[in-house]
């Protein structure tokens, strides 16, 4: 599958939703990621995401079947956005087409957040007053030692959406 | 004597104001963690972060204990925020 599953322009949602395939599901989660006017209390003007591209694709393309296969749904359809982006934009679309509602809202759910834990997609955030910085961030090394895993914060970011 | 090219993301390039980190290292440097551990000595300014990042050949993670690529390139991932 060539699909794209990066993009550097704007994400239209409506290509991605299929509705005219899958007679066979009579349900579609949709969730669609945009960007926020605030993180953890400061005043963000806009933001930058930059990625490791051919792992990201790799690592969203891997989540997509295996969000496919875990919850038994024929369509699963993530596009992330790379580049500048204002408040209101499009970050990241995930489209479930699944026989029956539940499976659709679960699927939906894992596949965001497995995207949001595990591609190596970074987001810049430049606020109101100047400054900006990376937002803290989930590690992705599989070969972490007990020492590395003590000192290692994880922060949840199932709230970020 | 050969060269390992470090590609850096995220913070670790803003830290190193550089995309590209190139060292020269040892024929007895041999793994991923060997480069590792010889970049932190040539650039200790980035030798806080690289505990926390994944290391990359082609697209494909690759362990402290993996042998160096063959084409002496490692992408160093930081922590991870999409979505």
């Amino acid at each position: 599958m060539n699909r794209d599953v990066l993009s550097h322009l704007p994400v239209a949602v409506e290509p991605l939703l299929e509705l005219e395939a899958h007679p066979e599901c009579g349900g579609l989660a949709l969730f669609v990621g945009t960007v926020r006017d605030h993180h953890e209390g400061r005043s963000v003007r806009h933001l930058a995401y930059t990625a490791h591209e051919p792992l990201a694709a790799k690592i969203i393309r891997e989540v997509e079947q295996a969000t496919r296969e875990r919850y038994g749904v024929p369509y699963v359809r993530i596009v992330h956005r790379l580049g500048d982006l204002s408040i209101g934009d499009i970050a990241i679309v995930c489209v479930v087409r699944a026989p029956h509602r539940a499976e659709a809202f679960d699927a939906c759910r894992y596949a965001v957040d497995a995207v949001k834990h595990g591609a190596p997609i970074w987001k810049e955030e430049f606020y109101t007053d100047g400054s900006s910085a990376f937002v803290e961030g989930c590690c992705i090394r599989d070969d972490l030692d007990e020492q590395a895993s003590r000192s290692h914060h994880h922060h949840s970011h199932t709230s970020h959406g | 004597m050969k060269q390992v090219v470090f590609e850096l993301f995220a913070n670790l390039e803003r830290l190193a104001g550089q995309h590209e980190c190139v060292i020269e290292v040892t024929d007895d440097v041999g793994t991923v963690g060997d480069a590792l551990a010889r970049l932190a000595s040539a650039r200790p300014e980035l030798a806080g972060p690289l505990d926390r990042c994944a290391c990359v050949s082609g697209d494909t993670i690759v362990r402290r204990a993996d042998a160096l690529p063959a084409d002496g390139r490692i992408a160093l991932l930081p922590p991870v925020a999409g979505g």
